[in-house]
C-alpha cells in the first residue's frame, strides 16, 4: 500500500490514553561516490524508509519505529511506543505537562531546487568525481594524492500528529568535497575545499565550479607544505564567513538550545541581557536568508512546526533560545521549529538549522588595515564547544597580519576562547556574507545537516601553536 | 521479529544468486537484523523510552572489476530486486580496477562470548533500571553534578555474509551499552563537559557505577579552573585522551588504504622503531571483552589477533581484501563497515600493553606538566600535527596536582610524542573497544592566558 498522510492518521486513531501522538514517514535516498588516487573507493546507492511513532503518555515520551508501513505493523509499532512511554513514566520525576500550541503545517512543502538531482545521471556524477580527483593531482608536482566525494540526500517525509499536523515535505541536499595532499620528503599535509547546499545540481556549484575547488585545494596544500608554525598567543583574529558560521553554531548555537539551557548552560537566566558586542546579531533560521542554498534549510520541523527565522542575539542582547514544542511550553513561548530527527528511526531533538551572524559595513580590506598584529583565519575545520562556552576549532589556513598587511601563510591553527568573552570583543563586521559549513554534519546523538555563515568578523581569541 | 542467522543467510544467498544471474562477475550480500531498547536521560531526568527493530542488506557487485554497491532496509523481493539492479547499474558505469576481488572462503571459527544467552529475556524495564542507576549514582556523588544527557541501550543483533566465491558466515551477539554527559555547576561557574561511556557483550559486566563515578569525579574536580603559564612540559594522557590524541592517528596511519593513498607517515616503515620501546599495540577482534569483537570481518575473512607495534617497532599494517590485493599480501581481516557501505579498512579492538609504573609514580616524577583527561582539538591524521584544548586537565608541579586548567592549549606532533614517551602506567582502562593505560610524554608546547 502506498503510504499517505491519511494512512498515518488512520494508524494514529488506533491509540487512546495518550496526550499526544505523532507519526513521521521518512524515505531517504543517499547516493555517494568517492574516488581516491584514481580508484573508486565508494560508489553506492542507499535507500531507507520507515515510520517513527512518538507518543506522550503520563508525562513521558515513548518512541518506536518500523520499516514496515502496513497499517497492521504500524499500529503494533505505535503500541510499542506507548509501552515504552509508560515504562519511562514510571521513573520520570518531572512529568511533561504539555506541548506549546503552534499553527501546525498542512500541505506540501518543497525546498527550492535549481536543476533536480534526479535529472543528472549517476554516470555524470561518477565522471565528475573521477575527473576532478585526477585533475587535482595534476596542478602541482608536490600534490600527488587526492580524494573526491560527491554525496546527496534526497528526502521525502510525511508528518501527521494527533493535534493536526499534516505535512508532506520534499527536500534534497547535495555536497561535494575535494581533498589534496601535498608531500615533500616525509612531510605530508592536506587541504580541502567543500560545499554543501539545500537544492539541486546548479545550486551546488553556484559559488565555485568543481574545477575551481580542485585548483584551490591543490594550491592550498602546496602552500601549506612550506608554511611555518604559528606562535601560540592571544591575538586579534579576522575570521572568514565559514569560521564565523562555525563560531555561531558551535560556540553560541549549542548553548542556546533550550534543552541544554534547562540543563544549565552558560546562558541560563540571561534572557534579555547583553551577552555580546552590540555589533552582533545572531540568527538561526529554517530558511536560507541573505544568500541562497544554505544546507540546513528545514521548511517544516519534525514535529510539524513550520520554519521561521529566530533572532537569538539582537545587537548584543539575548532574545531567544531554540525550542521544540516541549521546551517552548516550559518557557511559555512559541516553538521555533528546531525539532529534528535524522532518520525515520530517530526521535526528534532540538537542533540548529542555518545559524549565522548578520553582516555589518566594513570591507575586508578595511578590517585588515586596522590590525597591527594578528591573523586572518580561513577554512573552518572541525569544532567543539564546551558546557562553559569554551570553544575550540581549527582553521585550515592562518595568515599573519602585520601593520595592516597580510603576510605569510602559516600552518593551520586551533583557536579557542570562551564564547561570551570572545563575542564581546567583536569590533568589526564585514559587509560580505556567505554560508560555508554546509558540507559537514552536526552530531548530537544523531547527525543533522546544518549550515552556518556570516560576514568576515574581527575579534580576539587564543591561538594554539608552538612555544 | 528479528530475523535469525539462518533467515539472513538465506536472504543473502538468494541475493548473491540473483546478482550473478543478472550479470555480476562476483557478488556479496551482507545482512543484519537488530532489536534495541533504550532509556534516554536528559536534564537530570528520564526522558524517553525507545524501541527499535530494523534489518538491512548491503549488496556489493563487481562487473569487469568495477565496483557497485547498494543497500536497503526493507528486505522484500521487490526491494532486493531493485537494489541488485542499482548495484549492477553503478558497476556497469564504474571504472575497472584489477584489485577489485572478493575473498575466497576460509574456515570461520565460531567466537563464543559475544552473545549473552540471557539477553533475549532482558526486558525494557531492566534497561530503564540501569539508566536510572547511572543517573542516580552520578547525581549522588555531589550535588553540583548536572547530567545533560545519557542513556542505557540493550541490543541484540544477528548478521550474515555470503559471497559468490563460497564465503558464508553468520553470528549473533548482544550489546549492553551506556553513556553519560554533563557538567558541574557552582554558582555562576559551569565546569567543562565530561563524557563517559562503556559497554559489554555480557549482562554480568554491566557496570554503570564505575562510569557514573568517573564522570562525576571529572566534572567536580574541574571546577575552579585557572589558566597557567605557557611552557614546554610533560603531558600525562588519560586513556580517553590517549585515544583521541594518539591512538586514532596511529591507527589511521597503519591503515593500508591510507598508506596506499599517500595519506600516512608510516608508509614503508615496517620494522622501524616508530615509538619508544615501551609501546606495544595489538588489534584483536577475538578479544570478547571489547565491543568490536566478532568471528569474521565485513567481508567474511576470519578475525585473528594482529601485533601492530611491538616494543616500539612497527610490525604490521591493517588490510582488507582490496588493499591486500594491491600489495600482493593476505588480508589481515580488517574489513569494517555496516550494511550501508562497501567494506573499508579499519580497526577492531585496540589493546595497548601496560607499563610497569603506577599512575601515582608517573605523576610524582613530573616537574612541570599537565594531566589531560580529555582532549578537544584537531589532529592532522596525516602529518600528526595536533593543536587543541585541554579538558578537565590539571596543572602538575613537582609531582602534585596544583589546580584544574581552563583555556589551555597544547600543540605538538603525535609521531614525535610517540618517540618521547617517558612512562606507561600499570593501570589500564577498558573503553568500549579500547583497552589502554595512561601515557606520559615529554616536551609538549602549552599555551594559555
Amino acid at each position: 500500500m502506498r503510504i499517505t498522510i491519511d494512512l498515518l492518521q488512520k494508524a494514529l486513531q488506533n491509540i487512546s490514553q495518550v496526550s499526544y501522538a505523532e507519526a513521521r514517514y521518512h524515505h531517504r535516498i543517499r547516493n555517494e561516490i568517492t574516488v581516491g588516487n584514481g580508484a573508486v573507493e565508494e560508489a553506492k546507492s542507499t535507500q531507507n524508509e520507515g515510520v517513527g511513532f512518538r507518543v506522550l503518555v503520563n508525562g513521558a515520551w515513548g518512541f518506536a519505529s518500523t520499516s514496515d508501513t502496513s497499517l497492521q505493523v504500524m499500529v503494533k509499532t505505535l503500541n510499542d511506543a506507548f509501552g515504552m512511554a509508560k515504562i519511562s513514566a514510571s521513573a520520570k520525576k518531572t512529568k511533561i505537562s504539555g506541548l506549546a500550541e503552534a499553527k501546525l503545517a498542512k500541505g506540501v512543502f518543497r525546498s527550492p531546487v535549481d536543476g533536480s538531482l534526479e535529472d543528472h545521471s549517476l554516470e555524470e556524477k561518477m565522471n565528475l568525481v573521477t575527473e576532478i580527483e585526477a585533475s587535482t593531482r595534476k596542478h602541482f608536482d608536490t600534490v600527488k594524492s587526492a580524494a573526491c566525494t560527491y554525496r546527496e540526500l534526497i528526502d521525502h517525509k510525511l508528518i501527521a500528529s494527533s493535534d493536526g499536523a499534516a505535512a508532506e515535505i520534499l527536500d534534497s541536499k547535495p555536497e561535494f568535497r575535494i581533498t589534496a595532499v601535498a608531500s615533500k620528503n616525509s612531510e605530508r599535509i592536506s587541504a580541502s575545499e567543500t560545499v554543501g547546499v539545500t537544492g539541486g545540481w546548479n545550486d551546488l556549484f553556484r559559488k565555485d565550479s568543481a574545477e575551481e575547488m580542485s585548483r584551490k585545494a591543490a594550491e592550498t596544500a602546496k602552500n601549506l607544505l612550506d608554511a611555518k608554525e604559528p606562535k601560540g598567543e592571544r591575538a586579534t583574529v579576522i575570521l572568514d564567513p565559514g569560521m564565523v558560521g562555525l563560531i555561531a553554531h558551535e560556540a553560541i548555537g549549542h548553548t542556546v538550545e533550550a534543552d541544554f539551557v534547562l540543563s544549565g548552560s552558560i546562558v541560563k537566566g540571561k534572557m534579555g541581557t547583553r551577552i555580546a558586542s552590540e555589533l552582533v546579531t545572531l540568527v538561526d533560521s529554517g530558511y536560507s536568508d541573505i544568500a541562497g542554498g544554505a544546507a540546513g534549510v528545514l521548511l517544516v520541523d519534525d514535529e510539524g512546526v513550520p520554519a521561521r527565522k529566530t533572532v537569538v542575539i539582537e545587537k548584543g542582547f539575548l532574545r531567544s533560545y531554540l525550542h521544540n514544542r516541549e521546551t517552548a511550553a516550559e518557557f511559555g513561548v512559541a516553538p521555533t521549529g528546531n525539532a529534528r530527527a535524522f532518520e525515520y528511526s530517530d526521535e526528534p531533538l532540538i537542533r540548529m538549522r542555518n545559524t549565522y551572524i548578520e553582516p555589518g559595513d566594513y570591507t575586508t580590506e578595511e578590517m585588515i588595515r586596522e590590525v597591527k598584529h594578528g591573523y586572518l583565519l580561513k577554512g573552518p575545520r572541525s569544532g567543539q564547544a564546551d558546557a562553559n562556552g569554551e570553544f575550540m576549532f581549527g582553521a585550515q589556513e592562518a595568515y599573519l597580519i602585520e601593520k595592516g598587511e597580510v603576510k605569510d601563510l602559516l600552518k593551520g591553527v586551533t583557536i579557542s576562547g570562551r564564547a561570551l568573552d570572545v563575542l564581546k570583543t567583536v569590533d568589526a563586521l564585514g559587509r560580505d556574507f556567505a554560508y560555508d559549513i554546509g558540507a559537514g554534519y552536526c552530531g548530537k546523538k544523531q547527525l543533522a545537516k546544518v549550515d552556518g555563515g556570516g560576514p568576515h568578523l574581527r575579534c580576539k581569541a587564543l591561538i594554539g601553536g608552538v612555544q | 521479529m528479528n530475523l535469525t542467522e539462518n533467515e539472513l543467510l538465506e536472504i543473502c544467498s538468494l541475493t548473491v544468486k540473483q546478482a550473478v544471474a543478472k550479470g555480476a562477475d562476483e557478488a556479496e550480500a551482507y545482512g543484519v537484523s537488530s532489536m534495541e531498547s533504550e532509556a534516554a536521560i536528559e536534564r537530570n531526568d528520564i526522558m524517553l523510552g525507545k524501541y527499535h527493530q530494523a534489518s538491512g542488506l548491503g549488496i556489493r557487485v563487481l562487473k569487469n572489476r568495477a565496483l557497485g554497491f547498494s543497500s536497503i532496509n526493507r528486505l522484500g523481493r521487490v526491494q532486493i530486486d531493485s537494489a541488485v539492479d542499482a548495484a549492477l547499474q553503478i558497476a556497469s558505469r564504474g571504472s575497472s580496477d584489477p584489485y577489485n576481488v572478493l575473498p575466497k572462503p576460509s574456515k570461520i571459527p565460531r567466537l563464543s562470548g559475544i552473545l549473552d544467552p540471557k539477553a533475549e529475556s532482558f526486558s525494557s524495564e531492566e534497561t530503564l533500571r540501569h539508566a536510572v542507576d547511572l543517573l542516580e549514582i552520578a547525581k549522588s556523588y555531589d550535588k553540583r553534578v548536572t547530567v545533560d544527557s545519557g542513556g542505557f541501550n540493550t541490543s541484540l543483533y544477528s548478521h550474515a555474509i555470503v559471497n559468490s566465491n563460497g564465503v558464508e558466515g553468520s553470528e549473533s551477539g548482544s550489546v549492553f551499552s551506556w553513556f553519560i554527559m554533563g557538567m558541574a555547576i557552582q554558582g555562576e561557574e559551569v565546569s567543562s563537559f565530561d563524557f563517559q561511556f562503556d559497554g559489554s557483550h555480557h549482562m554480568k559486566n554491566i557496570d554503570v557505577r564505575t562510569t557514573a563515578n568517573r564522570f562525576s569525579e571529572n566534572v567536580v574536580s574541574s571546577l575552579g579552573s585557572k589558566q597557567c603559564e605557557a611552557c614546554k612540559g610533560t603531558l600525562i594522557l588519560s586513556p580517553e585522551a590517549a585515544i583521541e590524541l594518539v591512538l586514532q592517528t596511529l591507527m589511521s596511519s597503519v591503515n593500508s588504504n591510507n598508506i596506499q593513498k599517500g595519506r600516512s607517515k608510516l608508509a614503508g616503515r615496517l620494522g622501524e622503531q616508530i615509538a619508544s620501546s615501551g609501546l606495544t599495540i595489538t588489534d584483536d577482534a577475538t578479544w570478547t571483552e571489547g565491543l568490536a569483537a566478532g568471528g569474521f570481518d565485513r567481508e567474511g575473512v576470519p578475525h585473528q589477533p594482529l601485533t601492530v607495534v611491538e616494543n616500539g617497532v612497527l610490525r604490521s599494517y591493517l588490510y582488507n581484501t582490496y588493499t591486500a590485493a594491491r600489495e600482493g599480501v593476505k588480508s589481515t581481516g580488517h574489513a569494517v563497515g555496516d550494511e550501508e557501505s562497501s567494506p573499508r579498512v579499519g580497526t577492531s579492538n585496540v589493546l595497548m600493553q601496560p607499563g610497569n609504573s603506577s599512575l601515582e609514580k608517573l605523576l610524582k616524577e613530573v616537574r612541570r606538566g599537565i594531566l589531560v583527561t580529555r582532549f578537544s582539538g584537531n589532529v592532522n591524521p596525516i602529518s600528526g600535527d595536533f593543536s587543541g584544548v585541554v579538558k578537565g586537565g590539571h596543572l602538575i608541579v613537582n609531582g602534585e596536582k596544583v589546580h584544574p586548567l581552563k583555556e589551555t592549549l597544547i600543540a605538538g606532533n603525535v609521531f614525535e610524542l610517540l618517540q618521547n614517551i617517558s612512562g606507561i602506567s600499570k593501570e589500564r582502562q577498558k573503553i568500549f573497544n579500547f583497552y589502554l593505560p595512561y601515557i606520559r610524554a615529554e616536551n609538549i608546547s602549552v599555551t594559555s592566558g
